[in-house]
């Protein structure tokens, strides 16, 4: 599933050979494979407007002929490349270079320097509009996870965050448009508030460190941002529906843009609506979501200097919880324990969502400005408000279920500006300040003393990066530094409650350095060795309380240090024969006061039981882990593609695993592509036909601490999917259409990050079926 | 140079108008916390014994403080439950909390004594017990343990609620105090 994807041309080039009246202008070009620079033949290049087409040559040339002035769409299609349909503006005659991307490009690429030398060197993969849309169903964890090195920290089917070389929540930053996702990243069951289907592209960035970016990592970034807007001034947009055979899911998405001379808008809508969900063997009681998006972009071209950019989302959901794992005390989990099939359960599907329950509003407003003293020179001001409410609603006495159990408010303003210098050739200078402004509070309605405190933390830093790209090598630095003040309100669980304050300030470090050599095409080097801080979170100073879902009180220390981490990342990228592609990235990790969940000796009587205590604690840990990626293009039809993701973690001082790190993983996919269109009749025809089984083996975690646990880590498991799909074409316009088996065999199995595994297997298989419609 | 200073500018009146330090929190109203568990039994002669477990400050802080009892052999008393929220001003009686959702709630009476048997005095709405009110029967002298287990939201359709037996009864446990128990 992780294949399948566009990329797009971007070099135009434009030659005025006169200008020609009537119909008399000749459009040439060429079109060549975005990776490997070389002539894509059979390219199909096809004018709806005028009804005139052509097919490349052995070179990858084209031309067309008798073309009248005129503004029209130029659509190019090619066997395992998404079609490509651009807009011009033609008035002479013209040259054109484009540039394709396969769509089942799997391989990851280390982007050396892109247009704004965002991540140079850094390893990133990229996950585009097609590929998202194809996957319109899942949620942004789930559509990570093919990442080799990527997994999902779960709750349940519905609830899910991206761990990245281990790293999640608190260690793992999402950054939503260019600003950093602020909301309460901390909860192991706290999903990103971001809908993929609105965001259009994720990046996911196996980092060293991450020096452009403000918000708490330790090298890893997940980037979510939405397309540019074509420049086309014609209306044009896609809409999507998507169903899930599982939780029979519905969703909706509307996209559309346009651009009117300088000012160009897109929306972006989404609906989803779910009922319970299935486990191979039982209904999952209270496992719906509700979910509606929506996102508002506008840019505006003021002067040739001068460009703006406007952004608006709101994301909104309402996700059930497994009504049989809301439990008391530990005798309720060991009797949960012995279950097969959790409490609770009966054969009634319902869409209706009762308690416990998450409701989430997430929105953003963002202003952006760049401003362009000349062609390679320039500063970008980014403006931006964020408000987060989440609220947690658990089964309650007396009518109080409806009044939520947590009640979290937070509103954030961030300031950025940055100025980024290309003035020498090979060379990229940028630097850049930030502001962020976070103040969270808590709703007293709950009823129940806070989880975490209200607080304000105020983050002010910058950076200064530069790369270096003389022809085969590229050397990138950077280093970054923010001054941390967090101002938290607490309340003592002592009679009669108190009010105690801290005040923190922290100084946070990033540095980064990193060579990259291309031994000619075939193969290349790459070596990253970062270093960061970061400052402890609120969570991990002052939690107080009950953690109901797992039976545990967890307590904050206000003594905890900031964690220091080095990392050195190793890759090999290289092409044999021309038709494999092979990439091993090796990472090597050093967290110095690791901050972790400890267990005490203590074991605290309540009125509710005896509950054990879980501390915040400090060690050094050590993580050792690899990637490899790997493709075969048989031939032109046939792929077989494979991702592994291994890691290790130890406590260097007790040398015991680092506990929630993912198994040891094998996604294998073979995939399979009709070469021809199959003609229905003169205006019908289907295209890209292609099958894809995948594969996926993930190992049981033998690396856990008995300790930490209620019970032994699942056992190791194996799920098949199945995909196929199409893109039908009626006349003018295309629908892609596709159906995706996930779980085949529907196999029973429960999975080690997730924590619901206590209590019910994961999800039985599951049909999606989806039409996207472009226009 | 000139955007960063107004940049600066921005970021410095930002800062400005918003404090950095946060106002205090208003204490959450803990109405629904329990703190307090009186059982107490009277035997024929009206003579009461009450067993106490008492948690003000609730979850954390200060242990909780255990009232153990004493009780006479081959005697029955009748038993009755009190639940209060102490950490309140004045204090709360949670009772009737339970008893207007009786057909949520159920008491679980269990001893590890031989010599104590708990029998149900009354019923919810569908007929079901729910131990607000009950029989405590002693036998012979003996030293145990009594458990008392309070069930929110069991399945009552799926067990024998006659019994003490909540091995299969599923919910969230909202009480389990263990009383050490001597009789004589």
């Amino acid at each position: 599933m992780s294949n399948k994807l566009v990329y797009l041309i971007l070099l135009l080039f434009l030659a005025n050979r006169g200008y020609s009246q009537n119909c008399t202008i000749t459009l040439t070009g060429k079109v060549v494979d975005e990776h490997t620079q070389e002539p894509l033949d059979y390219v199909n290049i096809y004018i709806p407007e005028s009804e005139k087409g052509t097919v490349s040559d052995a070179n990858g040339s084209f031309e067309l002929n008798n073309i009248c002035p005129d503004e029209l769409h130029i659509r190019f299609s090619h066997i395992g490349c998404e079609m490509i349909t651009q807009f011009y503006h033609l008035t002479s005659d013209t040259f054109l270079l484009i540039e394709m991307e396969h769509s089942d490009h799997l391989i990851e690429e280390i982007t050396v320097k892109d247009e704004t030398n965002k991540k140079a060197n850094q390893h990133s993969r990229k996950i585009t509009v097609q590929e998202i849309k194809e996957n319109g169903q899942n949620n942004l964890a789930k559509l990570l996870s093919n990442v080799a090195g990527v997994s999902t920290l779960k709750n349940g089917s519905t609830i899910g965050k991206p761990i990245v070389h281990g790293m999640y929540g608190n260690r793992l930053t999402l950054l939503n448009n260019g600003v950093t996702q602020s909301g309460q990243q901390w909860g192991n069951d706290h999903s990103p508030e971001i809908d993929p289907l609105v965001a259009n592209e994720i990046e996911v960035i196996k980092g060293t460190a991450a020096i452009e970016y403000q918000g708490s990592n330790l090298g890893n970034i997940v980037l979510v941002k939405p397309a540019k807007i074509k420049k086309d001034p014609h209306l044009h947009g896609s809409t999507g529906y998507y169903f899930n055979s599982n939780g029979k899911g519905h969703g909706l998405n509307l996209q559309l843009q346009k651009t009117h001379h300088s000012l160009a808008w897109k929306i972006n809508t989404s609906v989803k609506r779910s009922g319970d969900t299935h486990a191979a063997e039982y209904l999952l009681k209270n496992t719906g979501t509700k979910e509606y998006n929506v996102a508002l972009q506008l840019e505006k071209q003021f002067s040739q200097k001068l460009f703006s950019e406007l952004f608006f989302s709101s994301f909104n959901n309402e996700l059930g919880v497994l009504r049989g794992s809301h439990i008391g005390n530990l005798t309720d989990l060991e009797e949960a324990l012995q279950r097969e099939i959790p409490f609770y359960t009966t054969d009634t599907f319902s869409y209706q969502i009762n308690a416990p329950f998450q409701q989430v509003h997430h929105h953003l407003l963002k202003l952006k400005s760049s401003y362009f003293f000349t062609d390679n020179q320039w500063t970008d001001i980014t403006l931006a408000g964020q408000v987060n409410n989440r609220k947690e609603f658990d089964v309650r006495r007396s009518g109080r279920t409806d009044i939520p159990a947590i009640s979290l408010f937070q509103y954030s303003g961030f300031g950025e500006i940055k100025y980024i210098s290309e003035k020498r050739k090979n060379t990229s200078f940028k630097s850049g300040l930030q502001f962020n402004y976070i103040n969270n509070s808590n709703d007293p309605q709950t009823g129940i003393l806070p989880l975490i405190p209200d607080y304000i933390s105020l983050t002010s830093g910058g950076f200064l990066s530069y790369a270096y790209t003389p022809n085969r090598w590229a050397i990138t630095s950077g280093v970054r530094y923010d001054n941390v003040l967090q101002n938290a309100v607490t309340i003592t669980n002592t009679t009669p409650r108190e009010i105690k304050r801290y005040n923190r300030v922290y100084h946070n470090m990033a540095a980064n350095l990193g060579v990259s050599y291309r031994f000619g095409l075939p193969l290349k080097i790459s070596q990253n060795i970062g270093y960061v801080t970061r400052n402890p979170e609120v969570n991990e100073f002052y939690a107080s309380g009950l953690h109901q879902g797992v039976s545990g009180i967890e307590e904050g220390d206000v003594n905890l240090n900031s964690e220091k981490s080095l990392k050195l990342t190793t890759t090999l990228n290289t092409q044999l024969l021309k038709s494999v592609d092979f990439e091993v990235l090796g990472y090597y990790q050093n967290i110095q006061d690791y901050i972790f969940l400890q267990p005490d000796d203590e074991i605290r009587l309540t009125i509710r039981g005896a509950f054990p205590v879980f501390t915040y604690t400090q060690t050094d840990a050590n993580l050792l882990g690899m990637d490899i990626t790997a493709r075969w293009d048989i031939n032109k039809s046939f792929e077989i593609s494979n991702t592994t993701s291994l890691l290790k973690g130890r406590d260097s001082h007790s040398n015991l695993p680092i506990i929630n790190l993912p198994s040891n993983r094998i996604n294998s996919t073979i995939s399979y592509e009709y070469p021809d269109d199959v003609m229905v009749s003169n205006q019908v025809k289907f295209s890209n036909i292609k099958t894809s089984f995948n594969h996926q083996y993930i190992s049981k975690q033998n690396e856990a601490v008995a300790l930490l646990d209620y019970v032994d880590p699942p056992d190791a498991y194996h799920l098949y999917s199945l995909k196929l799909s199409s893109t039908l074409h009626w006349g003018a316009t295309s629908t892609k259409v596709f159906v995706d088996i996930d779980n085949l065999l529907n196999t029973s199995y429960r999975d080690y990050l997730n924590r619901l595994r206590y209590f019910a297997d994961d999800l039985g298989r599951n049909v999606s079926v989806g039409v996207i419609v472009d226009f | 140079m000139r955007t960063l200073f107004a940049f600066l500018l921005l970021a410095g009146t930002v800062s400005f108008f918003t404090s950095c330090e946060k106002d205090d929190p208003e204490i959450p109203h803990e109405e629904e916390l329990i703190t307090t568990l009186n059982y107490t039994l009277t035997d024929p002669n009206g003579e009461t014994v009450t067993l106490t477990f008492q948690d003000i400050d609730g979850d954390g802080g200060n242990s909780p403080t255990i009232t153990n009892g004493t009780l006479s052999s081959n005697t029955t008393y009748s038993g009755s439950i009190e639940l209060l929220n102490e950490s309140e001003d004045p204090i709360e009686d949670l009772t009737s909390e339970i008893r207007e959702e009786a057909n949520d709630h159920q008491f679980f009476f269990t001893s590890s004594a031989g010599n104590i048997t708990v029998a149900y005095d009354d019923t919810d709405d569908n007929g079901n017990p729910v131990g607000l009110e009950t029989t405590l029967t002693t036998s012979d002298a003996g030293s145990g343990s009594l458990t008392v287990i309070l069930r929110h939201e069991p399945e009552k359709s799926n067990y024998d609620v006659n019994t003490n037996d909540y091995s299969n009864v599923g919910g969230e446990t909202d009480i389990e105090v263990v009383f050490p128990i001597n009789v004589q």
